[in-house]
């Protein structure tokens, strides 16, 4: 696995350079600053870093999603093909068909006016065609798929009559619906409470088995991200300052913001042996 | 969601009786004897005591508001004997000035209210949330700052000073729009158009710079909610985005705002009727106030506060069905 993302040609996303900033009246804010980082196909590659460091807009870069008056530079290519500066047109042929994304809050990213069904469905549509008949048969398949229990009658419930948990399940069944090469989560758990947490990413990794997708997968928990990614990339003020499996940043991380954000975690042997532990568990699984 | 219902309409009905007694007691209880009015010039203190006899305004306030809210639910007789009137329910009373039935009044005014917020109604929406739309699209752009100094002048310019200043140019200087009146639709309905097209158009001014902007503004935070980027996310297209994921929740208020707003006007266009001589119930109403013709005014007040209730009522039922979160809570 380590191998595959040495060899550029393997890879499944190709960031390089990239550069994010904002013109304002203060002056230019580089909020990314030329991040270059790879990830493969049916591999996990966490992003960990505090809040502003960049995480979020490296994500939104990628998907295409930022504010129109953030300029972008550097180089995204997806499966090869030059994404940065692609036509609206394009990306939206990609978005949520070749790459998706989950986000933070489950709740507020979901229309709160329609059903979770439809807003499954109008995602299968969107790119696959078809009725929204049709697209709510797949709706229901993909509620199954992530755990919703009896999704013939939920597929017609309101994100408000779901919990927390089951939201992001939702938001994970609309991201996967169109069996995308690349899954783009950003802070998935974050909003939701441990037990929850777990089981989220247990359904993510599980999910990552049967269909192979390359995912992202933005964090500030140091714990989590141990938990699911081969390898890490450590953010700080929009660069990185350190990158690696996860297992040698964490054992014996070289920068000293990395050393700092460890030692931040109240017992610094934990996640590490933790780490070791669901490492070995994944490699065996694999 | 019938118990909802219910219990919505006895509220309804405890502030109309709530809105009676008040405007009984401001209207009746602290203006000038309607007898000495009625009386004319040459009276005498007996006819002034004959005429308050025959309106009940020799009672004392509580029996005089309570004949008069028993007068709208089981009709009342004035007077007694031979000179008695009767006034079936829902009776009103009679206006001091012309002595015609306040219901009747107000039933023969209604159709050119109408007439008028409907047109009215139709312009302000259809301009003020397209243009509302369409400048938090264009969030910055030169339409969007135009259409706001214009909704913007819209707000703060008095309805009366356009209204004259229209009329004196189209009306008097350029003569491409008759004196605005109230003809009826059937026997020309191009001059009925030309008519109300002046009223109609200065009315939806103001409203339609209310809601060109309150539709900005809801379209602005709408469109920077998580859904909506989520539902870019998802590949749909800007114009799917757009109508489906940012216009409803944007509009959704506006329809609560629309339903006051127009059962407020059905009430009668107090100062567009009366600007522009129309003879609607807003016309009647000033009239009546000016003259101080107190059933009028009573009447009218009572008929606006149940047009404004009833009109509440519709919004919150409609609300549950156009806003889910809120369906689940009263259903
Ligand atoms: N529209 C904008 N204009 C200017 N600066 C912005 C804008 N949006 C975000 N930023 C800045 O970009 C920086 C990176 O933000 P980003 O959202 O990527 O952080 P993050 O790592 O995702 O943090 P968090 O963990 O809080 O989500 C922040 O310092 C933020 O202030
Ligand atoms: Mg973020």
């Amino acid at each position: 696995m380590k191998n595959l993302d040495a060899a550029g040609s393997n890879s499944l996303l190709e960031v390089a350079d990239l550069e994010v900033s904002f013109a304002s009246s203060a002056g230019i804010a580089t909020v990314v600053q030329g991040i270059s980082f790879t990830v493969a196909r049916n591999e996990t590659v966490g992003i960990v870093g505090e809040s502003g460091s960049g995480k979020s807009m490296t994500s939104l870069a990628i998907m295409g999603l930022l504010p129109p008056k953030a300029k972008t530079t550097g180089s995204i290519k997806l499966h090869g093909e030059e994404i940065l500066g692609a036509s609206e047109r394009h990306m939206r042929k990609l978005r949520g068909n070749r790459m998706a994304m989950v986000f933070q809050d489950p709740l507020s990213s979901l229309n709160p006016y329609y059903t979770v069904g439809m807003q499954i469905a109008e995602a299968y549509k969107a790119h696959r065609g078809g009725s929204m008949r049709a697209a709510k048969l797949v709706a229901v398949d993909a509620m199954g798929r992530v755990g919703i229990s009896d999704p013939q009658r939920r597929v017609d419930s309101y994100p408000h009559q779901f919990s927390g948990g089951m939201r992001q399940r939702i938001m994970i069944a609309m991201a996967m619906c169109c069996e995308p090469d690349l899954l783009i989560a950003d802070e998935p758990t974050t909003a939701l409470d441990v037990t929850v947490q777990a089981q989220i990413l247990e359904l993510m990794s599980q999910l990552q088995n049967e269909s192979g997708t390359g995912m992202l997968f933005i964090t500030h928990d140091l714990a989590v991200v141990s938990q699911v990614s081969q390898r890490v990339l450590v953010m700080n003020k929009g660069k990185v300052v350190e990158s690696g499996t996860t297992e040698d940043v964490f054992s014996t991380p070289q920068d000293p913001y990395t050393q700092a954000l460890l030692d931040a975690i109240p017992r610094i042997d934990d996640p590490i042996r933790a780490l070791k532990k669901v490492e070995m568990g994944m490699v065996s699984e694999a | 969601m019938i118990t909802y219902l219910v219990r919505r309409l006895l509220a309804a009905a405890g502030v109309l009786v709530l809105v009676a007694l008040l405007t009984y007691w401001i209207f009746f209880a602290l203006s000038p004897d309607p007898a000495v009015m009625i009386c004319g010039k040459t009276c005498t203190p007996d006819r002034i005591d004959q005429i308050r006899a025959t309106l009940g305004v020799d009672q004392p306030f509580m029996t005089q508001f309570f004949t008069f809210l028993g007068g709208i639910f089981m009709g009342r007789t004035y007077g007694s004997g031979e000179g008695a009137i009767e006034c079936a329910a829902p009776c009103l009373g009679f206006s001091f000035q012309t002595n015609q039935s306040v219901l009747d009044m107000i039933a023969e005014r209604m159709p050119v209210s109408i007439t008028i917020a409907v047109g009215a109604a139709i312009l302000w929406l259809l301009i003020g949330v397209s243009a509302g739309v369409i400048s938090a699209v264009k969030q910055g752009s030169w339409w969007d700052k135009a259409a706001m100094m214009v909704a913007l002048s819209g707000i703060s310019l008095p309805n009366y000073f356009i209204a004259l200043v229209l009329q004196y140019v189209l009306v008097v200087e350029l003569q491409i729009l008759p004196f605005p009146s109230t003809p009826a639709f059937g026997e020309d309905p191009l001059f009925w158009f030309q008519s109300y097209i002046m009223p109609w158009s200065i009315l939806a001014f103001g409203y339609a710079s209310l809601y060109a902007r309150l539709t900005r503004a809801n379209m602005i935070d709408t469109l920077g909610e998580n859904f909506v980027r989520t539902a870019r996310a998802k590949g749909l297209s800007s114009m799917l985005v757009l109508r489906r994921h940012a216009l409803r929740p944007s509009l959704t208020p506006i329809v609560t705002m629309f339903g006051m707003d127009f059962a407020g006007l059905l009430g009668g266009a107090l100062i567009t009727e009366t600007v522009f001589g129309l003879n609607g119930v807003g016309k009647m109403t000033s009239d009546a106030i000016s003259k101080n013709d107190q059933p009028v005014i009573m009447g009218v007040t009572l008929m606006a506060a149940l047009f404004v209730i009833v009109g509440n009522i519709i919004v919150d039922v409609l609300y549950t069905t156009l806003d889910p979160r809120v369906r689940t809570k009263v259903a």
